[in-house]
C-alpha cells in the first residue's frame, strides 16, 4: 500500500462513523459487513469510490460533512489499491 | 428516412464504447443470478445488493416484462429465505388508523382484490446518460419493466382497522431488510412515505406478479405497488404501513431520492422521487450492437408516463429535424402501464440513429435533454435514448439461415467498402 492508502486504511477502521466494514467486505481490512456491495468483488474506481464517499450511494450515508477532501481521497485510494 | 449526421454516430459509437467497458467490469454475477435470472439477459452492476437491468435487446414486444426480464434493484440485501419463504404467514403492522392491528398474507387474500398493470422504474434508469458521472448504478435504459400486480388496496386495508385518523398527510411503509448494527436504523432503514391521498386513491399491497407469486428478489411475500411512482416508494418485504402525520424520518426519504440541482445535498426542501414523467426509447431493432438486416423493417419501443398514459409516440431518423408517427399496439393496459409502439420502415445501408418522443393523455411531451441534477434522477431526455447501431446487407455464406430459415447475421462487416453480414466476428466478442 502506498502512504495514502495506508493513511486511508486507519479511516476505513476507525474514524469513518458509521465504520467501513459494518456494511461492507474488503479482505484486506479483515471487514466482512453484508449490507454493501462487497468491495472485492466490485472493486470500484478511484472516481467511483470518491463519489461513494462523498455524497452516498443509495442507502449509504454521505461522508462528505465528517471527512475532509485529503481524507476522502485517502479512503478512496485506500480502497482502490486493497481491491486490485 | 433522412440519412444521420457524423456528429451523432459519433455520439453513439462513444456511448457504445462506455457502455461496453461497464459490461466488461461486471461481466458476471460473483454470487448465483436470482432464479429465473440469467447474465444474458441482465447487465451485473451488482451482486450485493442486487442490481440487475435488462440488456435493451432484451425486452420483448408485449406491454408485460415477464420477472425472467424484470430489472432488480434492492437499497439492501434481502430478508433471509427462512424470512420470505413463509408465504402465506406473513404478517406485516398496520398503524395510523382508528384501530392499530397486524394482518397475515393469508387474511389479506380474503380480502377484495384489484389487478393493476404498472410501469416499475429505478429513478435512475438513464443516470448513464448525464455527463457529470453521477455516482451510484450506471443504468441505460433498463433498469425499468412493466408488469400486472395481484392485491388489495391500502384504503380497504385501512378501511379495516377503522379507518384513518384524523390529521394523517402521508402512506408511510418499511421494508423488512434486516439492518446492520452498530448503525443508525435511520441511516439505511427502506422506509417511504407517498401523500396518503395517492396512497388511498390506488396504492396495493401486492403478492402476485404477473399471475405468478411474487418472488423474494422482487419483494415477496408482500411489497407495496404505487402506480406511477418511481421504484424506490414500491417498498419491497413489507412489515409496517402505516399512515403518518409527515414524511418518514429515514435518510432514504429525508435526503435520498431528492431531485436537486448538481452540488447540493438533499433535503426536504427538494422534490421527492415520487411520479414519473413521459418517457420513451427503442428497443430495436438492433440494440446492443445486435446485426440489422437493410431493407424492410420494424422499429419498436415502450412509452409511458405515471397516472397519465400516453396518447402518441413519434420517431425521427434525424435527431428531431423530422418525426413520423409511430402505431400504439397491442392492449392498453391503463394509465401506469407502459405502451409499445412500432414504425415499419426502410433501413438503409450503414450505421443508424433513431430516436422517439413521447407525449402523455395530459399533453406534456418528452424533452429533448433531461433536467441535470445531482444524483443522475428522472432522466427522459429523448436525445440521449437514441437508438443507435448498424445495418448490412445480404449473409456470406447462403446456407447460413436460422431454424425459421432467416438470414442469420452475427455482425456487421465491411471488407468491400459495403457493409454486409457476417457469420463470425475476428477478434473477441462481448
Amino acid at each position: 500500500l502506498s502512504d495514502q492508502a495506508i493513511a486511508g486504511k486507519q479511516l476505513f477502521l476507525q474514524q469513518a462513523q458509521p465504520g467501513c466494514g459494518v456494511c461492507h467486505s474488503l479482505a484486506d481490512a479483515n471487514a466482512g459487513g453484508v449490507v454493501g456491495p462487497n468491495l472485492n468483488t466490485l472493486a470500484p474506481n478511484l472516481d467511483q469510490v470518491r463519489s461513494a464517499i462523498a455524497q452516498g450511494v443509495g442507502a449509504m450515508p454521505a461522508y462528505g460533512a465528517q471527512l475532509s477532501a485529503n481524507e476522502i481521497e485517502a479512503l478512496a485510494t485506500y480502497v482502490v489499491e486493497a481491491t486490485r | 428516412m433522412p440519412s444521420l449526421s457524423r456528429r451523432f454516430v459519433l455520439k453513439s459509437l462513444a456511448s457504445g464504447v462506455a457502455l461496453a467497458s461497464n459490461h466488461l467490469v461486471f461481466s458476471s454475477a460473483a454470487r448465483t443470478m436470482p432464479t429465473q435470472k440469467t447474465t444474458d439477459t441482465f447487465v451485473v452492476h451488482n451482486d450485493l445488493p442486487w442490481a440487475l437491468e435488462t440488456r435493451r435487446s432484451q425486452f420483448g414486444f408485449s406491454p408485460i416484462t415477464p420477472a425472467s426480464h424484470f430489472f432488480v434493484r434492492n437499497n439492501l440485501p434481502m430478508p433471509s429465505e427462512s424470512e420470505t419463504s413463509v408465504g402465506d404467514d406473513w404478517v406485516f403492522e398496520v398503524s395510523g388508523c382508528e384501530r392499530d392491528g397486524q394482518l397475515t398474507l393469508a387474511e389479506l387474500k380474503r380480502m377484495k382484490t384489484h389487478v393493476v398493470a404498472s410501469v416499475l422504474q429505478c429513478s435512475g434508469n438513464g443516470r448513464d446518460f448525464f455527463p457529470h458521472d453521477p455516482s451510484g448504478s450506471q443504468w441505460s435504459v433498463g433498469a425499468a419493466g412493466c408488469a400486472l400486480w395481484t392485491g388489495v388496496s391500502v384504503a380497504d386495508i385501512f378501511e379495516r382497522f377503522g379507518g384513518v385518523k384524523a390529521g394523517m398527510s402521508y402512506l408511510t411503509a418499511t421494508g423488512g431488510e434486516t439492518l446492520p448494527e452498530g448503525i443508525d436504523k435511520e441511516t439505511v432503514v427502506v422506509e417511504r412515505s407517498v401523500p396518503l391521498e395517492k396512497g388511498l386513491e390506488d396504492c396495493l399491497l401486492v403478492w402476485e406478479m404477473n399471475g405468478a407469486p411474487l418472488s423474494a428478489v422482487h419483494g415477496g411475500p408482500i411489497r407495496l405497488v404505487v402506480p406511477g411512482y418511481f421504484g424506490v416508494n414500491n417498498v419491497k418485504w413489507v412489515r409496517q404501513l402505516a399512515a403518518t402525520q409527515t414524511e418518514s424520518t429515514a435518510k432514504i426519504q429525508q435526503s435520498g431520492y431528492r431531485f436537486r440541482p448538481e452540488g447540493e445535498s438533499g433535503g426536504p426542501q427538494h422534490p421527492s422521487m415520487w411520479r414519473m414523467p413521459v418517457k420513451s426509447w427503442l428497443n430495436g431493432p438492433g440494440a446492443d450492437s445486435t446485426p440489422v438486416l437493410a431493407g424492410p423493417n420494424t422499429l419498436y419501443g415502450v412509452a409511458f408516463s405515471g397516472e397519465r398514459g400516453i396518447s402518441a409516440v413519434e420517431l425521427s431518423a434525424d435527431n428531431g429535424q423530422t418525426w413520423q408517427p409511430a402505431e400504439l399496439v397491442g392492449p392498453d393496459l391503463g394509465p401506469n402501464a407502459w405502451r409499445t409502439f412500432q414504425l415499419s420502415t426502410t433501413i438503409p445501408v450503414g450505421e443508424h440513429q433513431f430516436v422517439s418522443r413521447a407525449t402523455d393523455a395530459m399533453g406534456d411531451r418528452q424533452p429533448r435533454a433531461a433536467e441535470p441534477n445531482h444524483r443522475g434522477y428522472g432522466h427522459n431526455g429523448w436525445e440521449d435514448h437514441a437508438l443507435t447501431g448498424g445495418s448490412c446487407v445480404g449473409v456470406t455464406r447462403a446456407a447460413a439461415t436460422s431454424a425459421r430459415g432467416d438470414p442469420v447475421c452475427s455482425h456487421c462487416c465491411n471488407p468491400r467498402g459495403v457493409p454486409q453480414c457476417c457469420l463470425v466476428r475476428s477478434g473477441n466478442r462481448r
